[in-house]
């Protein structure tokens, strides 16, 4: 039971991580909560379904896909988010409103059948600690951990991750040193987008394609956000750790149906005892005073 | 500046879009009309977001379109066709308050004004709490996928005020006869003994998962666990686990969301050893064994009402699936939900011919003619016992049939209870 649960509890932990991976970005580098992340990540879903079944070959497919939805994610900022930035509660309406209408388009579109799905990436399996587990939710494990390396060595060791780290710090100093503030935020908004692309060609094949994904993955990336801290790499990793093994434990020493609690309950608790997230330091000294 | 303006106005149009289609009332004309005279308006306010919700809406309009061309409605002599208006109650999806499904089905009621309402709600939760609107407006309505037992509790409490409503559907108490008689077959068959039960957090789910745990416990088999998890929920490992460890040999899934296709795939992922027998709607259509690439194998899934699985014994349910496949393609039929379609194909046909006898619009008289309902349809013999519900049973020619199949290689449906459309022995799969 013990073993299982480890490994599950990983598993768990990596997909919120892909999930929140691409939200936390935008909002940790342009700041703008992004709540059309789960909008974006079923468009990715749907899209990979349909290039595969146009017949293209696997990987072209999924690099088409993850090109795509960073160009939507560009286009998101580019042509309504410019609009409203600067705005808090405009930007959340504004980019709420988007997800929604996106996610039911999609429900119009008649896309509530059960025939969307994705296929493995790899099929087989493996005995670990006498658990058995398989090749597609190991290599999420695999692609979770890449991508956070990625995204904590693309903010800190490269001139582009930077001076979007810059930008998210202190937008006026940053626009003071030639930093253009349109271009980091398209550029955020344009990963967040591919982000959320990969967590769907590698998440959407354990199930089926379904529209209320969406809704779902929206609060998952909230939750994970607001637990680690908005800016913080490391924070996000903690942060789908202890959600991950929380809901685990959870599910198996109480009830399965108490898990979904779980997020909510991660919320309350970490607005209540420290706002600015697990790890999180922009807000930390306001919090002091 | 003209740029602009077109993309605020895409946007709108967008937004527009949406809210249509999340609150929308969307009148559909009914299609042939060769029945002259006012129409009689048929009123759908479901899920229609749904699979079973689309497939339920789509068997009443090749219903209504078979009777307008035949004439439409004899009502006292003059031939009047069906029209069906639909609303969208959303009420399958999480998150979707009661009140707003109840919202939905009063105002089609008021701008409407339909002389009956047929599929009905989606939910057991949103079907016991229209009841109460129902009794208000006198309207016949016949409900075709909620499943709680308590909707007869109420009109047995409470006959001259729910009388209006009957269902036609397969109901908790129906399946869970049929799950217990499966599990008796298995238990006699291969000596299995050891279940662990899965359901979803809703009504008809947790009612049926606890119906077929008293029948096991009394029936000397050992409940390994029984889990119940939210609509929405996405990972079973746990119970997976759980089930695995305590050596159930039958794993019984009780679901209707899309999300519990998971657990299929997942229990094949971790080679647990054991026979799921239930129901995973995602897995009841005939296009299923693609979607989940061959992972089904071995898995028993049940219908709960023939009709979208083809059965010889009950040769309308061919038919059914032929006339479908021509109206909306082969593609729609291949991917026909396992709940609903059936009993709502025939629900206009049981309308029709109370009506005839009702001789009149009239909603009382409407009730009671439907409660004289001796028929036959899509899913075998069609009555309705005192609290107006479907006899469910093991034979059509005596009463309404629900059945299991099992997938097996290379991705067919066999149908293997009960023993009337059996066409094959069950089969233990490879990994067990």
């Amino acid at each position: 039971m013990i073993e299982s649960m480890l490994v599950f509890g990983l598993v768990n932990s990596a997909v919120l991580m892909l999930l929140a991976l691409g939200f936390s970005l935008t909002f940790g580098l342009s700041g703008v909560a992004n709540f059309s992340h789960g909008g974006i990540y079923l468009f990715a879903g749907y899209l990979a379904y349909f290039l595969l079944k146009m017949g293209l070959p696997y990987f072209i497919a999924v690099v088409l896909t993850i090109f795509i939805t960073a160009l939507l994610g560009a286009a998101i900022y580019k042509l309504i988010v410019i609009r409203v930035r600067g705005i808090v509660l405009n930007e959340v309406i504004a980019t709420f409103a988007i997800g929604i209408c996106m996610l039911e388009f999609f429900r119009w579109l008649g896309f509530v059948t059960y025939e969307y799905s994705l296929p493995y990436i790899a099929r087989g399996r493996f005995t670990i600690f006498e658990t058995t587990l398989d090749y597609q939710r190991s290599l999420i494990i695999v692609v979770a951990l890449l991508l956070a390396v990625f995204l904590w060595f693309f903010t800190h060791r490269t001139k582009t991750g930077l001076a979007l780290l810059g930008m998210a710090q202190d937008e006026y100093t940053a626009l003071a040193v030639g930093i253009d503030s349109d271009w980091a935020a398209t550029y955020s908004f344009a990963i967040g987008g591919a982000f959320a692309a990969i967590a769907a060609v590698m998440i959407l094949p354990l199930g089926i394609i379904n529209i209320n994904i969406g809704y779902e993955v929206l609060l998952i990336a909230l939750a994970v956000t607001v637990l680690g801290g908005l800016e913080s790499t490391k924070g996000l990793i903690l942060a789908c750790i202890i959600l991950g093994y929380a809901q685990v434990i959870t599910s198996t020493f109480f009830a399965p149906h108490w898990k979904e609690a779980v997020y909510l309950a991660a919320i309350l608790i970490v607005l209540a005892v420290k706002p600015s997230g697990l790890l999180g330091k922009f807000k930390e000294l306001e919090e002091r005073v | 500046m003209k740029k602009k303006k077109a993309l605020w106005g895409l946007l709108v149009a967008l937004m527009l879009l949406s809210v249509w289609s999340i609150s929308g009332c969307s009148p559909q004309e009914a299609p042939t009309q060769v029945a002259s005279g006012e129409p009689i308006v048929v009123a759908i306010p479901t899920a229609l977001g749904s699979i079973e919700g689309r497939d339920g809406v789509r068997a009443i309009e090749m219903a209504v379109e078979e009777i307008n061309a035949a004439g439409g409605v004899n009502l006292a002599g003059e031939q009047r066709p069906f029209e069906v208006v639909t609303i969208d109650t959303r009420e399958h999806e999480a998150g979707i308050p009661i009140h707003d499904a109840l919202a939905a089905l009063e105002r089609i009621i008021l701008t409407e004004e339909p002389h009956a309402i047929l599929f009905g709600a989606f939910r057991s939760e949103v079907l016991l709490a229209s009841m109460d609107v129902i009794a208000e407006h006198k309207i016949p309505y016949i409900v075709t996928t909620a499943m709680t037992p308590e909707m007869q509790t109420k009109i047995a409490e409470n006959y001259d005020e729910y009388k209006y409503i009957f269902r036609m559907c397969l109901n908790a108490p129906y399946l869970v006869m049929y799950l217990n008689q499966m599990m008796g077959y298995l238990e006699t068959e291969f000596g299995f003994n050891k279940a662990f039960i899965v359901a979803q957090d809703v009504l008809w789910a947790k009612g049926t998962g606890g119906g077929v745990e008293a029948w096991l416990n009394n029936n000397n088999w050992e409940v390994v666990g029984f889990d119940v998890y939210p609509t929405g929920a996405g990972d079973f490992s746990s119970s997976l686990t759980k089930a695995r460890q305590g050596g159930a040999q039958v794993i019984v899934p009780i679901f209707d969301m899309p999300q519990s296709g998971v657990l299929v795939k997942q229990a094949r992922d971790m080679e647990v050893p054991a026979l799921l027998a239930g129901f995973i709607s995602p897995a009841a259509p005939e296009n299923a064994w693609d979607v989940f690439e061959g992972e089904l194998d071995g898995l028993i899934n049940f219908i709960f009402e023939i009709g979208p699985l083809p059965a010889e014994a009950v040769p309308m349910s061919i038919e059914f699936n032929k006339k479908f496949g021509e109206k909306f393609g082969e593609s729609a039929r291949a991917s026909l939900a396992g709940h609903a379609p059936g009993p709502s194909y025939d629900s206009v046909y049981v309308l029709k011919e109370a009506i005839e006898r009702a001789g009149s619009l009239d909603g009382d008289a409407i009730v009671a003619a439907l409660e004289e309902t001796d028929t036959y349809g899509v899913i075998g013999r069609i009555r309705f016992d005192e609290n107006h519900q479907v006899v469910y049973g093991m034979d059509p020619a005596e009463t309404a049939l629900g059945g299991a199949f099992q997938w097996r290689e290379p991705g067919v449906r066999v149908p293997v209870f009960p023993e009337m459309i059996a066409e094959d022995d069950i089969e233990l799969p490879p990994y067990m």
